[in-house]
Formats: structure tokens, sequence, C-alpha cells
């Protein structure tokens, strides 16, 4: 139960909604938008956080499409993890938020909310980190559609009052042979321990990675060290844990020295199939 | 007999349960009800300063707001030791400090938020070791001025020590003179929750001439009534309490606790019906949870491995408040050595207080612990003394003619048949297979085992009662103060009844809901003591029932009432069959062709009580606890990755002796149940609690507190023995409980085995076998600094079933299809 009352409204445009955040942030309510709602109600029942105000932005047609424009697959950011990984647009990305609470959360759990939430795995960044994808966002000055890196660091960086219009993934990604390895503490499904999402392109390794810190990231020098073929395996993997940008997370789900241990061993299984992979020609 | 024992009969309440119909106790209509909320403490010990209520008064629509200097009374079973709401001092984290009463949920749980405690924080002890320590502060300071309530608990004033049992047998230094190999180990299991389904939640009303009302979910409505008369000096009569079906309890609903708040609650509204609302956290952290253990075990063998002495201490973590501690205490003294004969025994059993959630009986009364320390000592004996570990639990089962610590002398109808479980368990899970066998580079597979015994520890005159009445169409009506919790522990009732009257058995109907001004009295539904307390007067209510048809019918027949027969729901002289009485037009009382009267309506009535109990020696430990044992063998296979120490259950075998196999799928329901919860408590659940700061529980919530998955559970093997108890119904023993009892110790010596690797403290999460391991310098196959860190062939990470990775190779990619 949420003990306080909030307003609710579920407009049909994205112009509407920010209308409706700026009108109620403007009367004093403190104002959310609303994906899914799994986080904001699990939340709102403990008491930690108390929206005077939620704008839904699942009856927005923008934010709900999935379909192929230009040399892009755009995704709404109100499309629930479930509808995606089913559609199979892109394998990868099946895979990474196929992973992400269960079937039934999936069901609920959308894009947006997964990228801006604050529960810090956020796995539904991981392939898009790895894709040079784009990201367009409504606000009260209208949309600006730019690169996900730009406001991506670590959370997503949004202005006052804007949201995820949508994703933008440059199809030529979703073509390449690519790893999804997930690991958490006791079982399948559960916040990760660590998880990551790779892809190979041109020869090359690109990862990126969440749980083992306290946010995702992709690192250009880590990927560098892992595809210097100058250092052995071992090396290459000690290597990537000096880059971690911080120190693994140690908390109650899992500690900081099973987390490096599950990084090095994971790291090490996509080093050997990057080799093998090599070998073989880049085929399972 | 009516042929009813041994069929799969299906349980009475079985189209209630999967239609949605059956009724909880939050599940009637709240219309009229105000509600509460608790506002629980933060912190883990600390003195109450003050507490405002004025902010939550003035709430819109909250009635009142209750702290615990309204009602100092306090409350236990055994120990009068437990505030309504914490007075003056919290004793641990998420103990009730303030009740806020409203006209419905949202504003109540408002209100209980802005109550504004000051606290002062005292230092806290979180393990039996701590709180013995000589410099250890006192969880309870007036603890020799409380009541008790039961005269063999023996609490130590001036320490944290709430009872202790000693055990005494034979001649020490002989045993370990006798002995050429000795172990000796500590253990640790945390504490953790029953964690059943239904929240625990209570409604309360009082009527204008003092009748007090409860609806509640509990395992124990008669001692809720006796409680509350207790504690509030009301007569027991004027107390009625209504408890519908309750959803899982596995002893965490025995405790009196949310019925008291329920109770003060409408007192304070003048009577007006209230609904009590915990939720999960609360339920989790405020409410009882299973008792931590800490023990040290010391055994002495033959170079053959015979025990030849044992040396055991027991520290059980009761929390802040004993509840029914003392008897866990007690039943782990009485149990201490395991199912073998040990003729040399010292064993000291103390209840500790803690600052944690107060514990209680949970699945087994601490018997899945006793036994995890006691199994994985002879797992380590049998690897001393290079044996093989059933061979030792086998030369070592106690047998009939034998000793029980508490120096009960063994029948096969007190201990059933240990020697035939090994031998089944043995061919169950092809043992001889049992060595740890290498899969690929990185994986093994390994089979662990333990055994297992318990008798129950009721209080020695705990009573049971039935009444049976019939309908017009010659069908039977059961009633009993027995809860249904999910054991169908009614239905086998139903059965007996059945069988031993001679009709069938959808002709008898359970009185499923138990009204305390209804129901005959039943001690509590725990222990698993049921069919055997409840089923003793079943059989009585139905020899009384036997007795009238007998008498009515001899009349009605002109027979001699000792040629009266009962069957098949007919009455008839056992000389002239063709020649019957229907039971429909005689259990209401015989008419003749002519119209004449004769006889009466038939009533049943049974009443029965545990009889030749007695309390231990205070110095020996000698004495009867329970009236028999039910023992039994298991085990575990997993397939463990070495890389990360994640590992998958991929069997699980239990063989039991449970005297007489009344409902084959019903009672291998239970006994599966059981395990499930075995493995779920072993391989990730404990409470674990900050130890800096306010000492709240880190895991409060099911984000954090993993329990077993659907899915994620093994191929269950069961079989069982069957060697009746003499003084049961029908030969059955107690078996509802019994599941959960070997496995943890199973699930250990696998892994133990699959690795390498000595686990003594649960639970057994991958990262805590990784830790373990490392410390014990066998980490290096573990990625750790300077391994080769392996890479992994594809197929071991995708069998890492128990926790994720897919990630068997690089996928193709692909396009919107």
């Amino acid at each position: 139960m949420i003990p306080v009352n909030f307003a609710y409204c579920r407009p049909c445009t994205p112009e509407e909604a920010v209308q409706s955040y700026t009108a109620y942030e403007k009367a004093g309510k403190k104002t959310l938008y609303y994906g899914g709602g799994s986080e904001i109600i699990s939340m709102a029942r403990v008491g930690s956080i108390t929206p005077e105000a939620v704008v839904d932005l699942k009856e927005i047609p923008a934010c709900c499409e999935l379909k192929e424009e230009g040399s892009y697959i755009n995704m709404g950011g109100a499309l629930s993890l479930r509808a995606i990984a089913d559609s199979q647009c892109f394998p990868l990305m099946g895979k990474a938020v196929g992973r992400i609470a269960d079937h039934t959360n999936q069901c609920r759990i959308t894009l947006g909310g997964n990228l801006c939430g604050t529960i810090i795995y956020r796995e539904a960044v991981l392939p898009l980190l790895l894709t040079e994808s784009e990201v367009s966002l409504q606000g009260p000055e209208g949309v600006r559609r730019l690169p996900l890196q730009k406001v991506f660091d670590g959370r997503m960086r949004l202005l006052p009052g804007e949201f995820i219009l949508k994703v933008h993934v440059p199809k030529k990604y979703a073509q390449m042979p690519y790893l999804h390895v997930k690991k958490a503490p006791t079982e399948k499904i559960d916040y990760p321990a660590v998880s990551l999402a790779a892809i190979i392109e041109k020869g090359k390794l690109k990862i990126a990675f969440a749980g083992i810190c306290s946010y995702p990231f992709r690192s250009k020098e880590m990927e560098a060290a892992l595809n210097d073929t100058a250092m052995d395996i071992t090396q290459r993997l000690n290597k990537a844990v000096e880059l971690l940008p911080e120190k693994p997370a140690d908390d109650v789900h899992c500690s900081r020295g099973y987390r490096e241990l599950l990084f090095k061993n994971m790291l090490g299984q996509v080093l050997a199939e990057l080799s093998a992979g090599s070998k073989a020609g880049a085929k399972s | 007999m009516g042929g009813t024992i041994g069929l799969n009969v299906k349980r009475k309440e079985a189209w209630a349960k999967v239609t949605g119909q059956a009724k909880y106790t939050d599940d009637f209509p709240t219309v009229g009800h105000y509600t509460a909320r608790l506002l629980v403490s933060p912190y883990a010990h600390a003195k109450i300063i003050s507490i405002d209520k004025t902010k939550a008064l003035s709430i819109k629509g909250v009635k009142a707001v209750i702290t615990g200097e309204d009602y100092p009374n306090l409350s236990g079973t055994l120990l009068v030791d437990r505030p309504i709401l914490a007075n003056k001092i919290v004793r641990y984290a998420g103990e009730p400090v303030a009740l806020a009463v409203a006209v419905d949920e949202a504003a109540a749980a408002l209100a209980a938020a802005a109550v504004e405690v000051k606290y002062e924080v005292l230092p806290a002890v979180f393990t039996p070791q701590e709180a013995l320590n000589s410099t250890a502060p006192l969880v309870h300071e007036e603890l020799g001025a409380y009541v008790h309530m039961v005269e063999d608990i023996n609490p130590k004033p001036r320490s944290n020590i709430s009872c202790h049992f000693p055990v005494r047998k034979g001649n020490m230094a002989e045993g370990w003179r006798n002995s050429r190999v000795t172990i000796e180990q500590e253990f640790f299991l945390p504490p953790s929750d029953h964690l059943a389904m239904e929240i625990r939640t209570a409604r309360a009303e009082i009527s204008k001439d003092g009748m007090v009302t409860i609806t509640t979910s509990s395992q124990a409505p008669f001692e809720v009534k006796k409680q509350i008369a207790d504690c509030f000096q009301i007569p027991a009569g004027n107390i009625r309490v209504h408890v519908p079906f309750v959803g899982g309890g596995f002893g965490g609903k025995a405790p009196v606790m949310q019925e008291l708040l329920a109770y003060i609650a409408s007192r304070e509204v003048d009577g007006n019906p209230v609904r009590l609302v915990m939720d999960r956290k609360e339920d989790m952290t405020a409410a009882p949870s299973r008792a931590g253990l800490s023990a040290r075990i010391k055994l002495g063998a033959t170079k053959e491995g015979l025990l030849q002495a044992a040396e055991l201490t027991f520290w059980l973590d009761n929390g802040a408040y004993t509840d029914i501690g003392p008897y866990m205490v007690k039943a782990i003294a009485s149990d201490c050595t395991g199912p073998y004969r040990v003729d040399n025994l010292h064993c000291d059993a103390y209840g500790v207080y803690t600052n944690h959630t107060y514990a209680t009986s949970c699945r087994s009364f601490a018997h899945e612990s006793l036994t995890f320390c006691i199994e994985r000592a002879m797992e380590l004996l049998a690897e001393k003394l290079a044996m093989d570990p059933l061979q030792l639990r086998l030369v070592n089962a106690i047998t009939p003619g034998q000793y029980t610590p508490t120096q009960v002398q063994g029948s096969f109808s007190n201990l059933g048949n240990l020697p035939a479980c090994i031998s089944r368990l043995q061919e169950l899970t092809n043992w001889q297979e049992s060595q740890p066998m290498q899969i690929t580079a990185d994986t093994v597979r390994a089979k662990g085992m333990a055994c297992f015994w318990k008798a129950a520890t009721p209080p020695t005159n705990a009573p049971s009662g039935a009444v049976v009445t019939f309908n017009s169409d010659g069908s039977l009506n059961l009633n009993t103060g027995v809860v249904e919790m999910g054991s169908a522990s009614q239905s086998h009732l139903a059965q007996m009844l059945a069988d031993k009257l001679g009709v069938s058995d959808d002709q008898v109907h359970v009185v499923m809901e138990v009204d305390t001004q209804l129901n005959p009295v039943h001690y509590k539904t725990v222990a698993s003591i049921t069919s055997y307390i409840a089923g003793r007067a079943v059989m009585r209510a139905a020899e009384d029932i036997l007795e009238q048809l007998r008498k009515i019918g001899s009349e009605a027949l002109g027979c001699f009432p000792e040629d009266v027969e009962v069957k098949q729901s007919r009455v008839f002289a056992r000389q002239n069959p063709d020649i019957y009485i229907d039971f429909q037009d005689i259990v209401m009382g015989y008419k003749d062709i002519f119209g004449n009267s004769i006889g009466e309506p038939v009533l049943g009535r049974g009443t029965s009580m545990f009889k030749g109990l007695s309390n231990l020696d205070p110095k020996t430990g000698k004495g009867r606890t329970g009236p028999a044992w039910t023992v039994g063998a298991q085990a575990v296979e997993v397939e463990m990755d070495l890389k990360d120490y994640t590992y998958h259950i991929i069997g699980a075998y239990s063989v039991m002796d449970v005297g007489n196999l009344i409902n084959p799928e019903s009672m291998a329901g239970s006994v599966r149940g059981g395990m499930a919860m075995g493995l779920s408590m072993a391989s990730r659940e404990s409470f674990s609690y900050a130890k800096q700061g306010r000492g709240e529980m880190t895991t409060p919530s099911l984000r954090s507190y993993k329990a077993i998955h659907v899915g994620e559970e093994p191929v269950y093997q069961l079989d069982f023995v069957e060697t009746p108890q003499l003084d049961a119904p029908y030969g059955m023993r107690s078996m509802s409980e019994h599941g959960i009892i070997g496995i943890p110790a199973a699930l250990a010596n696998a892994l133990s085995k699959a690795c390498g690797v000595a686990f003594n403290h649960l639970p057994l999460k991958p990262e805590d076998l990784w830790r373990t391991a490392t410390a014990a310098g066998a980490g290096a196959k573990a990625g750790g600094s300077g391994a080769e860190a392996a890479p992994a062939p594809a197929a071991a990470a995708s069998s890492a079933a128990f926790t994720a990775g897919p990630g068997a190779g690089f996928g193709e990619g692909g396009g919107i299809q």
C-alpha cells in the first residue's frame, strides 16, 4: 500500500506529457515520469520516495514504437523489456533485457525506466553503449537527438522535464557477433554480481559491464588492453581489473572480492571465446 | 476397519485451495474495521528517551496511538519477558514501539511513521559468543524477576543465559580412553525466516459486555486465548479465538504476538473492530524468526568407527525474547547425539539472549540445526577414519535395547528402524558411486548424506480432543482444535476416522476453521504431533460412536451389543448381515416400523493427553520428552563449478520411517516440502545484521533475502520404511516437519566433498564457499591472483545452472524479423 495520495495522468502525446509535468512542477508537486512503475511503486510503498504526481508515458504512441527506420532500429522508451526481447530485433539487446528480473516484471519494466531508474544496474544500457546508439529526448524545449554516450555517464543525465522518447540503434550492429554473460550471487533471476555484453566489430572486442561497479560503463582503455594481443590472457585480465573505473561494488548482495573473482572468470571466458572465434571465424 | 488407510485420499480442502476460495484471516471484508500499523525500532538496543505522539495524532482519521507505557503488560509462553510494545527499552531492530489505529490503512501508516521517538543507543550483542562475554551488555537487566510459566527453565540473572539443559551419561574419561580417533569442530548457523506465504495478521473486537473476539493467522488458538487472559487478567471464557485457513506456519505462527497488538488496538478505540496489518518487512523483522545456533562438537571413536565419547555444547541464539526457545534448547539436549549410540556423553545446551529479532520454533524445532552440527561432525570423523560415511552411520545407528541421551531405552516402537533407512538410501542413491566425479575440467559431482531423528518436546500434559457429529444423510462431521495450515493433518485424521468406523472417506466432513468456543481444546498445531495426540482423541471418539451404535443397533436388531457390526455405513448383526440398518436411519436415533423411538442421536466424543512424559533431571538430563522418535536418512547430490563455487543441486533423496504410510502422496508431499525448505535454508537463507551503526537487519525484504524458487528444485527421490509406533493411531509416526532435518547437513557434506574444503557454517552461498575455501588455502583454482585464469569450456559455463551463465559462445546477429 502506498499511504500518500498523488496525482496520476496518462497523456497521449509527448507534448502533453511535458506540459503536464511542467504544470505539476509549477504547482509545487514533486513529479515523476512513470514507465512500468515497478521501481516507483516499490519505493513509494516503503516510503523512500513520496511523489505527488506521476505522468504515465505508456499511452504515447512514439514511446511504444519498435521499428526500422533508415539505418536504425527505433525502440520507444515505454516499450516493455519483454516486448523488446520477444521482437528479436536486436539479439544482444534481447539477451541483456531478457535477464533483467523475472518474466512477470519484464512485462512491466520499460526500457526508459530501466535506463533512468535508481536501481544501479541499468543493464539495458550495455548493448546501447557498444553500438553508437542515439537517443531522442523529449523536453520542455522540444526534442533533441544525440549520441547516448553524451547523456549517459553511469546514469542518464537528463535536463529537468525530459524523458526518453526513443532509442536508435544502428542496424549494422544487430548483425555482429555478440556475447552476453550475467552472474548473480546465488540464483539465476537476481541483481547481477557482474553482467557483461560484448560484440566483435572488425575483429576487435567491444565490451560493457554492469554490477561490477556502482554504475554501468564501457571503458575504451580497458577495451584497448583486452584487444592487445601482445599480452597473454592473464596479463590482460589483470590489466582489466586495474582499469576498472572504481573499486568493485561491495554490498549486501555480493562482496567486492567475489565480484572481482566473477569478473575475471567471466572476462576470461570472453577472451577465450574471442581467441577461439578468431581462429574459427567468429562462430560459436 | 474400512480400508481407507494407505490410499491417496485427496485432502479435504483441496478444491477450496486450488480454486482460491479458501479464506485466510485478512481475506474477510474490512468494512467497519479500523486499521492498525506499527512503528518499529530502528536500533538493535537502545533506551527510549521520549515518545511524542502529537504529530501522529494530528493526522486526519487517526483514532489512537499506543505506546509501551500505555500497556506495560508482559507476555510469554515459558518465561514472561516480552512487552507488547517496547517500554523504556528496545532490544532488537524491528521491535514494535508504537501502534497507530486509524480509519484506514493509509492514515495508520502515516501516523505510525509520524510518531517521534528519541533513543539513546546502547551497545548490542549479535552472537551467543558476544552475549556470553563477561563484559557483554545485558539484554534483560531484570531477568531474575520474570514470571515462569513452566517449572523446568532456569534463566541466570545478571547474564544473557535464558536456560541451560545439561545431559550427563557414562564415564567421559573412559570414553576418551577407548577412542583412537577424535575430532573437534565448531559450527555456526545464522537465524533465518519462516517466510510463510501468508504474512502474520490479526483482527480484534470487544463487545460491550466484554466478549473479546480475535480472528488470527495462528497455529495456537487456545494459546492465544490463554495468553490474552493471562496478560490482561480477563476470564478465558470471555475470549473467543477464530482461526480460518492459515497460509503456512512452520512454527512461526505458534507465538502469540499479533493478537496482543490487535487486542490493545481495539481496546483503545472502544472495542471497535480493528485489523492489524503487518507488511513483509515487519513479518521478517518484528515477528519472530528461526533461531541461530552455535556449537562445539567433540567426538571420539574406535578405529572401527564405533563412537565412544561425545562432548557437545550448543548455544541457541534466541534473540531478544525467549518465546518457546528454552524448549528448543531442551529438544536439542534430548536428541543431542543424533540417532547414534553414545554411552559416554557430556552435553550442555544453552539458550542465549542477543539483540536479534526474537526467535521461535521453526520446522523441526531446531533439529535441522542440531543435525547440521552432528552430521558434519560425523562426516569429519569418517574422513579421519578413512571410512565410508554411510558405513560409519550404519555401525553407530541406535537400535532397540540401547539408550538415548536422556536414558530412554529404545525399542522398534519408539525408535523405528534407522539401519533399514540407511540401507534403503544406499540403494536409492547408488551410494557406491558417491565419490566426487569429475565432469569437465572445472565441474565435479558429489553426493553427501545425513541421518536424523526427532522426538516432539511438548508440555508433558499437552491435551487434544475430537467431537464427531452426524448429518441426516448418515455422513459425519469431524471437529477438532487442529489448525489447517497445509500439512493435510486434518485430512489424515478424517482418513483414520473413516477407517475406524468402516465408512468411505467421502462420508467424513472436516470442520476446517477453529473457533475456541466450539472446538475441543488442542494444545497447538505444532511439533508434528497432530496424528498422534489428536489422532488418539479421534480414535477414542470413534470408539465412543461404535459403542453407541452397538447399543442402539442391538435394540433395533434384537441382538447382543457385542454381535453388532458397523461397516460400509451400515449397522448389522454379525450372524445375519443381510438385515442391516443404514447409517442415515440410525445415527439420529432409530425409529422402528411401529414408530417406536429407540436409542438417541449419536455424538462421538474423545479427548487425550500425553502420558508418561517427564521433565529432564536438572543434573543428568534423564527423562522422556516425547512419546517416540522418527528417524530417517537423506542425501543430496550437487554439481559444482570449482572456478566460482556456484553449484547446481541435481538430486535430493529421503528415506524416512513413518510407521505407517497412511496416505502415500500427501505424506510424500510433506517430505518434499521439508526438503525444499532445507535446501533453501542451507543454500542461501540468512538474516544478517549491520555490525556497525544501528544493528538493523540488512536483508529485510525478498530482494535481499533469497529463498529457493520454482524451477530451482532438484529431482526428489523418496522412499519409506514402516515400523509401527505401537501407541500411535495406525502406528503412524510424526512426520510433517521431518523432511527438512537432514538436508542442510547433506548439502554441506556434498559440497565439502566436491571441493575438498570443510564447510561448517551456513548458509552455503557460492560466495561463502569461496571465502571459506580461500581462507583454507584452496582458492587457487578460483582465479585468485597469479592463477591461470582458466578459460572456461563452453559446456562448463552453460551447466552453471545454480547461478546464471548462458554465454555459450558468441551468437550470430540478426535483424528485425
